[in-house]
Order: structure tokens, then C-alpha cells, then sequence
């Protein structure tokens, strides 16, 4: 049955390569979407690593150029910000960071240490960074003032890079070998389950947090301070706020944005490109489809004789049914095959670096299925038209 | 000839209305989303006000400085001292200004905050670009010297802070400055970065004038040539000039890189060439940007040409019977590219309409700030080149296959 569909197939190889090939490229089509969807809806239910509710972000232009450069009376400037932020009823909490959660600049640093590649992001914070942000803490301890006595580097890193790093081992205590190269002693003194600046769909990835000082001329000045405020403030309280760092701090300007906003600019930034291409996917999709419709349609009308032959020979509707889609399912398959093996190279001669074996796989599966209903919804108008076919009627068409 | 075409084009498109739905759904489809595509890039890198000169405006996006000793590097908008003492002076340009490129800054109304883009600029600025004021008038050369604080505000502004009235003359308050307001002007749709901005305000009234020394700074320039012919000089003698540049801090930085290019020049240098190394990769840049919708074509091209080949047969007796009478090979394939070619024309009239739909939509979702997508004339024309691409590109295969029809087989009937 299944060798005289692909006899019925390759009969026809000419028209029916064109047809296949359409296969093909809906197949990478949908392939590369429904990955991508997976990929950000996979990054959706893991876990933050922070939260977001009541803080405010206040990102501070210092009027230069680069973060490389800074002068001591900028990190007192700073200092005196921090304070000042301290004396108001409404703020609990502040914090400073080098990179904001939601922002769209940071740092990140690749190190290559026996013979492994580690990349990772970097944030240089203070000691108030996990108290403001609600960070969970896993392992060993977090920052604080007793660290202004070390005469090495303390740096908290996040679970993934642990594992990366040190494997099964315990971190802490331990000196971190990626950055070992610089001559500087660098020791874990904790461990994070994660920090996901980017949010809640970005890619996971390594994080590695620095403690910085604002007491030191030597370490520089945070670009951004986040504010927890006590439940209750108003957005009236911008004002208020700003005038205030206005005055400690004339030359500068700041920005302050609270976090669930900029969530929502984040969301946006990455959710509209993905609704974009998904409406335009959805379109090729039907026209694919109708397509199929026409082609099939037409192929039936052109075989009115052989499935009149086939009826008055005794085959049932079910046959009929079975010949006309299986013919599809067969051209269907070896598309599908086509691109699937081309796909396939992609994980195995690592050439996407960002989407793991896993969401690859869950895109190829869904988007299998998804051309299989297609082109099956596609097949079941023209090959209910093949039923109908009269056998007298069809053997004296002319 | 050509009146017989395409009266047999109508009624072949008339007989079997599904498989006209078909191919004109995915004709449609494909030339909407194409149309869209050029009108933004038409809206970012085409003339439209106030950038009307964009045939003779050059500007300085980015500038790379390096230490290669130190093995540093730099790649960002220019520092002031490059621009005012090497930029300003070029010979050839009739007018150069110096703006810093926009930030946000916050300012308050009644305790409500609004985020406003921010330029500072020159008196120049204001000759360069073509703006349209709605009441009042541009600052000056002498405002910029004497540093009074004066702002040029565009509608959304005013709507914000003066509730839609009058606002020459009466003060805003922004970034912790206080502003009279000299103009008003239309939106600046955000695409435009070049002249893009809520509030501009002099460039010297920056809260401190240390962007005079800094050694590093974000700060544009545009040049407007006096002629079309000049622009190839301006370029050229930029490059002369770069080589020679004198580093306020040559420990820091002692080698510079810039070009007076478009905006688009400037882009697709910043693709192509990660070093930013001088060069024209506008055509790279263009290729690409063609060779992606060529990619987006194939699909439904694919699924055209199926259509089309699936129907020869309707056609058969039709061939057999202009083959039988004479008609060559290459007149069939002519007459069936006519065809497909009608059919895309066809197709490119409601995809003008749904791509007015969708931009109108995106004008009225205010996604895009200040956005206003208008057709003119260069999309209609981007849209008539796209269908006729598209035509002939799905039209080819299946009139060579039809054309190739045996007179005889074509006459009986029989199937390819």
C-alpha cells in the first residue's frame, strides 16, 4: 500500500517537487517561529531571581562619555545621593548598581581558563543590592561592611555559573578561577539562585555580582540607584525626589523610572518583533494552504478517470479518502524530512549558541505537527471532491 | 495584441474565482507586507520634513578613536573639540552644525512626569533643516553664543505642558533648567534620529561647559553641501582633514576615525564593518536588505507557480490550438507572463490599499512616536517595481511549461 503511494508520487515527481519544496520552506517557516515562541515561553516560567514590585529605578547621567572614567568627587557626589535618598520618609531601602534590571545596557565579561569558554554577565553592586531587590540567597552569605577589611575580591555568583565553574563542588571559600588569570585574588563568598536582569524573557545565563563601595574614590560611581519605597507612595513623589538629587547634584540629570514600567518597555521590546513575524508566518501559513487546496483540487479533476477506474473496480470512499491524502502524507513527510535533516545540523554542529537541545527539539516536534495538520486540513476538501466521483460519469470523461 | 492578452487574462480570471482568490490572496499578502517594509524604510531614510535636503545633507554619526598601544578603542558620537575645530571649518560645506545626539530627560507638569527627548544645538541647525513653525521661530547663532535660555518645542510638548494654547514666550522647565520657549514646530517622527526631539535648546546652555575639553563627547554634526556635485568633495576632504587631527590628550586616544556620510552610509557601516574602518557598504547594506525580501518571496512564489502549473490543463485545447496555428514557443510564454504579470498588478491595487490600512493603523497606535506614514509617490513606485519583480519572478517557470505543451497531446487532451 505504502510503495504504490510512493510509486503514485514519484510518477508525478516533476509537479509534485514544486509541492514539496513549498513544504520545505513552510516547514522552516514555522520551524523558526514556534522555536523562537518556545524559547521565550520556556524563559517565562523560569525563575526571576528578583522582585519588582515598589522599587524605582534611578539611572543618574553623569555627563560623560564612557563608565571607564571618574573622577573621586563623582563617587562623592554619589555618595552624597545615596545618603540623601536616605533621609526620606517614603524610601525604605537603596541600593546602587552598575546595570539596572530591565535596562538594556551591561557588562559581561568571557574568560577562557582550562581550555573552557565561560561567559557571564557582571554587576558591580552594593551591600544594600540584595535587601532591595529580594535576591534569594542559597548558599554562603552576601556582601557587607565587614568586606572593606579583605585583602581579596569577594564575588557572589548565580547557581548556573556555580555548576559551570566549580561542578558539584561547594563554591564558597573557593578562589574563582575564570577571572585567576589577572593576578587579583578572587573568592565566592555566595551563591544566588539567579539574577535575570533582562527580565523575565531573557535567555539564561551566568551572573557574577562585585560588591562596590561608595566610600571608595577608587571604585566607580553606580550608574544606577534603585530605591525600595514603602507601599503606598504615590508617583507624586518623582518630583519631590528628583528636585531633591537635583540639588545635591546640579550638573547631573536623572531618570527614574519604577521597575514595573520599564518591565513593561522590556516586554514590549521583545514580545512585538515575535508578534510580528508570527502574524506574517500565520499568513503564509494560510496562502500555503489555500494554495495546497488549488493544487490538489485540480490535481483531482485531472485523475477523474483513474479514481472512476479505481470505483468501479470496488475500491470504497475510504480508499479513495486514503489514496489522495496519503499521496499528501507522503510528499508531506519527505519535505519535512528534507528540512529536518538540515535542521538537525544546526544543534549538532553547535551553531545556535542561545537556544538549548531542548526548546530545538519541543519547536521541531510542534512545528511537524503543526505542517501535518495543515497540509491534512488542506487535503480533506479535494479528496472528499474525489469521493463523489461517479464511476460511469468519470470512465466516459473526456 | 497586447488588448487580446488581456481580454483572455480577465476571462481565464473570471472563469474559476476560487483559484483567482488564491493566487490573488497570496499576491496580495506578500506585496502588503513588502509595501509596509519600504514604506518604513522610506520614512527613516527618504527626505521628509524637516530633513527636505537629505540629497545634500551629510552628517557625523560615529567616530571611532583608538590607542592602538594600549590596544584601546572607542566607537561612539563625536567629542565637541573634533567636530567645532576640524568639522566646522571644512571648506566646502555651505553649512555646518553641531548638535548633541538626544537624550531622555523627565520633566514635571503639575506633578506628572513626562519623559521628553532632549537635543542641545547650534544656531546652524535651524538654516539646515527645514521646519516648520507653528508659532514663533528658531533660536539663533547669538542665543547659542550668548547662552540664553531659550527652547524650541514641538506640538506634543505643547499639548503636554501648555494644554494645546499658545506657547511662545512662556517658560518650561526641563532637566532642572528653566526655558522661554521661542517656537513651536511640528512632531519629528523618532526614525528621523537625525532631527528627532521633543525639546532643543541651545548648546550652550549645558548645566556646565566642560563638554568644550572633554575629551570624549556625544555630539553629531550635518553638513549641507552647496551643490549635489559637492558631497563627493565634502567626503574627500573630511578624510584629508582626519589624518592630521591633533589630540587634546594624545596619551588617551591618538588615532581617529570618521566619514561625512547619509544616515543610511552610517548604518550600513556600522553593520558591514565592525571597526568602523572609512568606506561606502551602503550597496552591502542594500543588498542584504534585498536579498531578505527575495528570501520572503520564495515561499509564496513556490506557491504561485504550483497554482499556475496545477491549471495548465484548463488550457490545454487553448495552447494546442495556437501552437497547431503557428504561434511560437516564445509568444505563448510572452502571453503567459502578461498574464501572471496582470494578475500581480491586480493583486499590487488591494495590496496598496491594505498596506494604506495597516500603516494608517500604525500611525493611529502611536507605537512608533510621532509616526505619521503617509504613500507618496516613491512607495507607489518601491510597490509598482515589487509587484512587477514578483510577477515575472512567478511567472516565468509556468509559461516556459505551458509554452512546451505537444500541439497534438495539448489537442487530445493528454496530461504533461
Amino acid at each position: 500500500m505504502i510503495k504504490h503511494l510512493f510509486k503514485l508520487v514519484w510518477n508525478r515527481k516533476r509537479s509534485n517537487l514544486l509541492i514539496m519544496l513549498e513544504i520545505f520552506f513552510s516547514f522552516i517557516v514555522m520551524f523558526a517561529v514556534i522555536t523562537l515562541s518556545v524559547y521565550y515561553a520556556d524563559n517565562y516560567r523560569q525563575p526571576l531571581g528578583f522582585s519588582f514590585e515598589n522599587v524605582w529605578n534611578i539611572s543618574i547621567d553623569m555627563r560623560v562619555a564612557t563608565d571607564d572614567i571618574w573622577s573621586p568627587e563623582m563617587v562623592k557626589t554619589t555618595e552624597q545621593l545615596y545618603l540623601a535618598l536616605k533621609d526620606f520618609e517614603e524610601i525604605e531601602m537603596a541600593a546602587g548598581a552598575h546595570s539596572a534590571p530591565y535596562g538594556f545596557g551591561n557588562r559581561t565579561s568571557v574568560n577562557e581558563y582550562d581550555g573552557k569558554r565561560v561567559e557571564m554577565e557582571v554587576n558591580e553592586v552594593t551591600d544594600d543590592f540584595l535587601k532591595v531587590m529580594e535576591v534569594p540567597l542559597v548558599r554562603g552569605r552576601w556582601f557587607d561592611k565587614s568586606d572593606d577589611a579583605l585583602n581579596w575580591k569577594p564575588v557572589v555568583i548565580n547557581q548556573r555559573l556555580a555548576r559551570e565553574v566549580f561542578g558539584s563542588e561547594d563554591p564558597i571559600d573557593k578562589k574563582y578561577e575564570p577571572w585567576s588569570s589577572s593576578g587579583e585574588d578572587v573568592r565566592v563568598i555566595g551563591v544566588v539562585t539567579d539574577f535575570r536582569q533582562g527580565g523575565e524573557f531573557a535567555g539564561l545565563g551566568n551572573y557574577l555580582f562585585e560588591r562596590k563601595r561608595l566610600d571608595d574614590p577608587n571604585n566607580r560611581p553606580p550608574r544606577n540607584l534603585l530605591i525600595k519605597l514603602r507601599p503606598g507612595t504615590t508617583a507624586e513623589f518623582e518630583e519631590n525626589l528628583v528636585s531633591k538629587l537635583q540639588a545635591v547634584a546640579r550638573e547631573w540629570s536623572f531618570e527614574v523610572l519604577p521597575l514595573t514600567r520599564m518591565r513593561e518597555i522590556a516586554f514590549k521590546f521583545r514580545l512585538i518583533p515575535i508578534i510580528i513575524l508570527g502574524l506574517i508566518a500565520g499568513f503564509l501559513m494560510i496562502m500555503v494552504g489555500l494554495g495546497l487546496v488549488g493544487v490538489l483540487w485540480q490535481n483531482v479533476t485531472q485523475r477523474i478517470k483513474e479514481i472512476g477506474l479505481r470505483r468501479a473496480k470496488g475500491a470504497t470512499v475510504g480508499n479513495i479518502h486514503m489514496q489522495i491524502l496519503g499521496e499528501l502524507i507522503v510528499l508531506t513527510s519527505f519535505g519535512v524530512l528534507l528540512g529536518a535533516i538540515i535542521l538537525v545540523q544546526f544543534p549538532l554542529l553547535d551553531l545556535i549558541g542561545f537556544i538549548s537541545t531542548r526548546v530545538f527539539a519541543i519547536g521541531l516536534v510542534v512545528a511537524v505537527l503543526v505542517i501535518y495538520a495543515l497540509t491534512f486540513v488542506a487535503g480533506l476538501y479535494p479528496s472528499w471532491l474525489a469521493t463523489k466521483v461517479q464511476p460511469a460519469e468519470a470512465l466516459h470523461y473526456e | 495584441m497586447l488588448k487580446n492578452y488581456l481580454k483572455i487574462a480577465l476571462k481565464v480570471l473570471l472563469r474559476r474565482k476560487f483559484f483567482t482568490f488564491i493566487s490573488l490572496f497570496g499576491i496580495s499578502f506578500t506585496l502588503v507586507v513588502l509595501m509596509v517594509a519600504s514604506a518604513l524604510f522610506d520614512h527613516a531614510f527618504g527626505p521628509l520634513s524637516p530633513e527636505l535636503k537629505t540629497d545634500r545633507m551629510l552628517g557625523i554619526y560615529t567616530v571611532r578613536m583608538e590607542m592602538p598601544e594600549k590596544g584601546m578603542a572607542r566607537t561612539a558620537a563625536a567629542p565637541y573639540w573634533f567636530l567645532d575645530r576640524y568639522v566646522r571649518t571644512l571648506a566646502t560645506p555651505e553649512k555646518v552644525s553641531i548638535f548633541s545626539s538626544q537624550k531622555t530627560v523627565s520633566a514635571f507638569k503639575n506633578g506628572v512626569k513626562h519623559i521628553l527627548f532632549f537635543k542641545r544645538t547650534d544656531g546652524q541647525f535651524w538654516e539646515i533643516l527645514d521646519f516648520d513653525f507653528l508659532e514663533g521661530g528658531p533660536f539663533t547663532a547669538q542665543d547659542e553664543k550668548e547662552a540664553n535660555m531659550v527652547a524650541v518645542i514641538n506640538e506634543a510638548t505643547r499639548q503636554k505642558f501648555f494644554d494645546g494654547g499658545s506657547a511662545a514666550g512662556k517658560t518650561i522647565e526641563v532637566d532642572g533648567q528653566s526655558f522661554r520657549v521661542a517656537g513651536v514646530v511640528p512632531n519629528v517622527p523618532i526614525f528621523r534620529i537625525t532631527s528627532y526631539a521633543d525639546v532643543w535648546v541651545p548648546l550652550s546652555t549645558a548645566k556646565s561647559n566642560a563638554y568644550l575639553r572633554d575629551q570624549t563627547g556625544n555630539f553629531w554634526a550635518l553638513m549641507l553641501a552647496k551643490r549635489r556635485d559637492d558631497v563627493p568633495k565634502i567626503k574627500e576632504e573630511l578624510q584629508g582633514v582626519i589624518s592630521n587631527v591633533e589630540f587634546p590628550n594624545p596619551n588617551e586616544f591618538n588615532t581617529l576615525i570618521a566619514a561625512a556620510e547619509t544616515l543610511f552610509e552610517s548604518v550600513a557601516r556600522g553593520f558591514f564593518s565592525q571597526d568602523r574602518t572609512a568606506g561606502n557598504y551602503s550597496a552591502h547594506l542594500l543588498a542584504l536588505l534585498l536579498t531578505l525580501a527575495v528570501l520572503f518571496m520564495l515561499l509564496p512564489t513556490l506557491n504561485l507557480i504550483n497554482i499556475n502549473v496545477s491549471r495548465i490543463m484548463e488550457r490545454a485545447s487553448e495552447i494546442g490550438v495556437r501552437k497547431a496555428f503557428g504561434a511560437s514557443s516564445w509568444t505563448l510564454v510572452g502571453q503567459f507572463v502578461v498574464e501572471n504579470l496582470i494578475l500581480t498588478l491586480v493583486g499590487g491595487v488591494i495590496a496598496f490599499f491594505g498596506a494604506m490600512l495597516i500603516l494608517n493603523m500604525l500611525t493611529n497606535s502611536g507605537l512608533i512616536q510621532y509616526a505619521e506614514f503617509h504613500i507618496n509617490y516613491r512607495i507607489f513606485l518601491y510597490g509598482l517595481a515589487v509587484a512587477l519583480f514578483f510577477g515575472l519572478f512567478s511567472g516565468v517557470y509556468p509559461a516556459w511549461k505551458m509554452s512546451r505543451l505537444h500541439p497534438v497531446e495539448a489537442l487530445r487532451g493528454k496530461s504533461l
